[in-house]
């Protein structure tokens, strides 16, 4: 076995050549990588070096972050657990029960709203300590506006894949008109906004029934998917202003739901683009054969088509949470008390009367930042795989 | 529907024998209606409902009474205040002393504008040359803009520092989230260490970006202060300046974003066949070329859509500048998102509105016409 | 359900289907006999799968009906057709194990387990696939796959089966295989079938009849004997047959056609101008030049095994001779080419008409 021939004999290269060609295919230069590597190492220490910054101050006291600044725990400061403690046993009702008891809270103060035309129960009343109550309702408003998110989106993401919609152009301005017709009446009239919306809604379908056939444009399954995914582009702060006033209007102002509706919204166009394009490239044949074999579309959508985007799916599902969890501007309106989040908490520390607590806001960010660690780490694997890229082709 | 579901034949079932399976029918062939209706119709009511119902802010002077809001309708005044009345310096900039400069600028940019838009008139039909007029409007408005404050000497408003973080900021993040991704899909070891370190900031909340930062950039307490002291810049803050203040929120806004294009774009680099790269490998290509002639071409598509998205998101930047310098000084970090949030804080509903309306229209403009001239451009090509 | 091994009989009338203006079935008309089995059989394109996908409720007619058993089944959904597909991918779920996938049909309809169990492993012994349940469709060979969406589609019992294109995915040989054991289920079960193809053997050797479709028009809807013998149209005689029916361009005459110069006797009559002869390789046979219907040249002398593959030149047309495989000619030879009279198909070239 002599195929040394063919190479460059390695003693042959001159230095030049060493050092910046290739030895072979699928390999790099001696100089390429020095280049790679500490270009790969500057940037890791850029993006490393806040977080390391965030972590150490979360273990400084006063003393350590305003007496300059010192860089190595237990070289050039005494880290100490002084801000966690501060936090995390604030008051009595700082315990894990009291973050099992506000969940239970939650439960029953629902129970207690629904069943309120009827019975009158009284509500609970919240005993938690402010931290906790903000990762509480962190947790419940991210996890319940992503199932929304996630479940309603692939549907709707399934459905535009699969089934052919035709809805009348004249239908929609039609719906566009009465809709600025109800408007106008609540805004400058001073019409109750149900009655002028049932008028409306009433109004609406008896055109649609009268008018049907006249409009003879209609929309295809494409210009209802760019539809929604375009709503990612409207700007937050130009609907919170009118959400505001609604949610004052209906009493959903500072409720969870009002919260986990909203961020179910500004996500869907996320969800419908990303599984739009993971149930079109699912084999067709499949659901056609499960249609023959008697299976209703809701079935196939659970037994078939959900199981084998999978990946998709889970890869969708933590985007979305990482999302909801981060999200900041909904919840500096909408949220002013009961369900302030932890993004809200994290900036309430910066308003304290004696300057920022700099360590303590560093131990409510750390919180915040671990789970979003994780999630990122298990969000690479996917993306790696190229998951998520089929979308972004176009 | 069958005329004959009563007789009962031996082959095809008659369809809706019992209650429970006309019903399961019912919903089956429904199914269309009930999949799609729950997005559709929240995002009417949470985002279709509310950006109309904007409208009507937009056009009133709003105030609290005890019964409610009480609007009142002003017509245009909300937005042209913006353009020419108390809060002219404050959305556009200055705009007053215009240097030679300026005007020559200009004129070289509406002649440019011009000339595209007069060349498509025959290739475009007139929904398209309706969109081209749109775009070269808008374009000539903010150039007249940008030649009138900036390039003559005067401080820009709101307006073009949204512009600066989206044109500059995503930009930067384009080339050197590129870059990195390039390095990635090199063969290296370690790949995944990288690729995971590297994804970590667009996690975060860009809340806790913006406090990050800020402790990080101190001038007194943070990290760099023996290092500027060393330089002599000791006395120096970067935030006291308009400019550099505007450049560290482009780092900070960079070091949160940059991972998205990243992560993008090693994507897209790992996705190209294996083969193409080999082929021309052995055909000695050097990385150069390959990296000209075989890689980019693949994944310029990709690079658009991403580059879209990304100014999408750029547009609705808020926390940080509130974060970090509270749009300070003065007004030159502030992004219209922050002005409109900080009028709506002093009870102004019309104007806020209005100008969260402003930047929809700029939003959807600048993006549309990406989409249009460049994405879709690409895509073609891609096709063809 | 239907009762065990009901055979039902299908009738499409005047089914036309167009996918915008491109009309891919046009005025079709096909009466399927309880318990037959019928190929359809045309080239890529003819609108093969679209005539399926319509009995199977998959696709709605442009226009016409489909009836199951004389009951109109156009507007009904696929599922209460009691129609079972096998489809040219298999379509089996990647995600359930092969005893998942062959009860599925049960499952959906809501039966008890122990019955599905049951019915599984009855319909996998029938396709010998008893010692494979466990698996997942990923482990197995194409043959083996094939077999379990057979077991798929007999688990049911429905009234009719739909097969499209199921054998085309596999080997030569194990293809083969599979037409014996595909014969072989459908005489025992005796269910309705309708199997698609474009392969001329699977056609002949499946089918009680063969449906031929071009464009979307039924060309001749015959048993296998009479489509070969018989053809009805041009279309139908150089589809069939391997290799292809031989075609002499020329005019008849009364009985004779006229090509080059040479009359030869047919057992058609009239009188068209433009006309096509159409003969069988295998009904030619090769003489001295002298004594042939026509003398040609030699343009190439190919040994297939059993025989060799003559072809002859005459005129701007070639003509293909099954010769037996010790003939020696080379080319450029003279020969002549024995026709005999009554093989001798004669075509209206217009429209491809068969002349009697
Ligand atoms: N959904 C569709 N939209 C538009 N055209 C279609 C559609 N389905 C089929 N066609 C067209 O209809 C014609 C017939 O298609 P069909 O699938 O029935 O052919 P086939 O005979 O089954 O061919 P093959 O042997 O290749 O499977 C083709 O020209 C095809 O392009
Ligand atoms: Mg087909």
């Amino acid at each position: 076995m002599s195929n040394a021939s063919y190479r460059f004999r390695e003693s042959e290269r001159t230095l030049m050549q060493r050092l910046f060609e290739a030895p072979a295919v699928g390999k790099m230069s001696p100089v390429a990588k020095i280049v790679a590597y500490s270009l790969l190492a500057v940037w890791s220490v850029f993006v490393l070096f806040p977080i390391y910054w965030v972590i150490i101050t979360s273990f400084k006291d006063a003393a350590a972050v305003n007496q300059g600044p010192f860089y190595i725990p237990f070289v050039d400061f005494h880290p100490t657990l002084d801000a966690w403690r501060t936090q995390f046993t604030e008051d009595s009702f700082c315990t894990v029960g009291a973050i099992g008891r506000q969940l239970w809270l939650l439960v029953y103060n629902s129970f207690v709203f629904v069943v309120s035309p009827v019975v009158s129960l009284d509500p609970m009343e919240p005993q938690i300590c402010k931290i906790y109550l903000a990762f509480t309702n962190s947790v419940v408003i991210s996890i319940f506006s992503t199932a929304v998110c996630v479940i309603v989106g692939s549907m709707a993401a399934y459905a535009l894949a699969r089934i052919q919609y035709a809805p009348r152009f004249g239908n929609i301005m039609m719906f566009v008109l009465l809709l600025v017709g109800v408007i106008f009446a609540t805004t400058y009239a001073g019409i109750p906004w149900w009655a002028s919306s049932s008028v409306a809604l009433a109004f609406f379908f008896f055109l649609v029934r009268a008018l049907r056939g006249y409009f003879k444009m209609h929309l295809r399954n494409g210009d209802i998917l760019f539809w929604i995914i375009s709503q990612r582009i409207l700007p937050p702060i130009v609907v919170v202003i009118p959400l505001y006033v609604m949610f004052q209007a209906v009493g959903l102002l500072d409720t969870h739901l009002a919260l986990i509706l909203l961020y179910a919204v500004a996500n869907m166009p996320i969800v419908v683009w990303l599984m739009y394009d993971f149930f079109s490239n699912l084999p067709i044949e499949l659901e056609e054969s499960a249609q023959l074999d008697g299976a209703t579309r809701p079935y196939i959508f659970w037994d078939i088509v959900l199981p084998l985007t999978r990946p998709g799916l889970a890869a969708t599902t933590l985007l979305i949470l990482v999302l909801s969890w981060n999200e900041y501007l909904f919840a500096v309106f909408l949220a002013t008390v009961k369900v302030q989040t932890m993004p809200i908490m994290v900036a309430a520390k910066n308003a304290g009367e004696k300057g920022v607590f700099w360590w303590e806001m560093c131990a409510v960010i750390v919180v915040m930042i671990i789970p979003v660690i994780v999630m990122a780490i298990l969000l690479t694997r996917f993306i790696s795989k190229g998951v998520l890229l089929g979308a972004v082709k176009g | 529907m069958p005329t004959d579901t009563t007789i009962s034949q031996p082959g095809a079932i008659p369809a809706g024998v019992s209650r429970r399976e006309r019903l399961a029918e019912w919903v089956d062939r429904n199914s269309g209606t009930f999949f799609i209706a729950p997005a559709v119709t929240l995002i009417l009511i949470f985002a279709i409902f509310p950006t109309i119902y904007s409208i009507f802010f937009a056009l009133s002077r709003v105030r609290f009474t005890s019964d409610g809001l009480q609007f009142r309708f002003v017509g245009l005044r909300n937005f042209s205040k913006q353009f020419f009345g108390s809060s002219e310096v404050h959305f556009l900039g200055r705009t007053d002393p215009v240097s030679l400069f300026g005007y020559a600028c200009f004129a070289a940019v509406v002649i440019a504008v011009l000339y595209w838009w007069i060349r498509s008139f025959r290739t475009s039909t007139w929904v398209g040359m309706l969109g081209r007029t749109i775009s070269a409007a808008m374009a000539i408005f903010l150039s007249w803009i940008l030649c009138a404050s900036l390039l003559s000497g005067n401080s820009i408003g709101t307006l073009y520092t949204t512009l600066f973080y989206v044109i500059i900021g995503c930009g930067i993040q384009f080339v050197i989230g590129t870059g990195l991704a390039f390095l990635c899909s090199q063969p290296i070891s370690g790949k995944n260490f990288f690729r995971v370190i590297f994804f970590i900031p667009l996690m975060i909340t860009p809340l806790g970006v913006g406090y990050a930062m800020r402790m990080v950039a101190d001038v007194t307490k943070g990290p760099f202060e023996p290092l500027l002291q060393a330089i002599g810049l000791s006395d120096w803050v970067w935030s006291a300046d308009a400019w550099s203040a505007r450049f560290m929120m482009m780092v900070s806004d960079s070091w949160q974003w940059i991972p998205f294009i990243f992560i993008c774009m090693l994507a897209a680099l790992e996705n190209i066949p294996r083969d193409h790269v080999e082929a021309a490998q052995v055909d000695g290509a050097s990385s150069v070329q390959i990296f000209r002639e075989i890689t980019w071409p693949q994944v310029l598509p990709v690079a658009v859509s991403v580059l879209l998205i990304r100014m999408i998101e750029a547009f609705k930047i808020v926390d940080l500048p509130n974060i970090m310098t509270g749009g300070g000084p003065g007004s030159a970090t502030e992004s219209m998102t922050l002005h409109s949030m900080y009028i709506w804080r002093a009870n102004d509903f019309g104007q806020s509105a209005a100008i969260a309306y402003l930047l929809l229209l700029l939003t959807v403009v600048t993006c549309a016409s990406f989409f249009n001239y460049v994405v879709m451009g690409q895509i073609r090509k891609a096709r063809a | 359900m239907a009762e065990y091994g009901h055979k039902a009989s299908v009738r499409f009338e005047n089914v036309e289907k167009s996918f915008g203006d491109v009309k891919v079935l046009r005025d079709f008309d096909l009466e399927v006999e309880p318990g037959e089995f019928v190929v359809l059989l045309g080239a890529s394109g003819s609108g093969k799968t679209t005539a399926l996908r319509i009995l199977s409720g998959l696709e709605q007619p442009s226009a016409g009906s489909v009836h199951i058993d004389e009951r109109n089944v156009t507007e009904i959904l696929p599922k209460y057709r009691d129609i079972s597909m096998v489809f040219q991918s298999y379509a089996l779920y990647p995600h359930k194990t092969v005893a998942e996938n062959i009860g599925f049909p049960l499952r959906v309809r809501g039966m008890e387990k122990a019955e599905i169990d049951a019915a599984t492993l009855d319909s996998a012994r029938q396709v010998q696939l008893e010692s494979l349940l466990e698996r997942y469709p990923r482990e197995l060979s194409g043959g083996q796959r094939q077999r379990v969406a057979l077991a798929r589609a007999i688990i049911r019992r429905p009234s009719v089966f739909l097969m499209d294109e199921p054998l085309s995915n596999l080997d030569a040989k194990l293809r083969g295989h599979m037409r014996a054991q595909l014969k072989h289920m459908q005489k025992s079960l005796g269910t309705t079938t309708i199997y698609v193809t474009h392969d001329q053997i699977e056609a002949m050797t499946l089918a009680h009849r063969v449906a031929i479709l071009e464009r979307g028009i039924l060309q001749q809807l015959a048993t296998p004997a009479e489509i070969y013998n018989d053809p009805a149209n041009l279309f139908v005689a150089q589809f069939i047959g391997s290799p292809p029916m031989n075609v002499i361009h020329g005019k008849l005459d009364g009985q004779d056609f006229v090509t080059n110069g040479v009359r030869v006797q047919t057992t058609a009559s009239g009188q068209i101008e433009d006309g096509v002869m159409g003969v069988r390789p295998e009904d030619c046979s090769l003489a001295t030049p002298s004594e042939g219907t026509l003398t040609c040249k030699i343009y190439t002398n190919e040994l297939i095994g059993d025989h060799a593959l003559v072809t002859v030149e005459w005129g701007d047309d070639q003509i293909s001779v099954k010769a037996p495989k010790d003939f020696t000619g080379e080319q450029g030879d003279e020969v002549g080419v024995h026709i005999p009279r009554n093989h001798i198909f004669v075509f209206d070239r217009a429209d491809g008409r068969r002349v009697r």
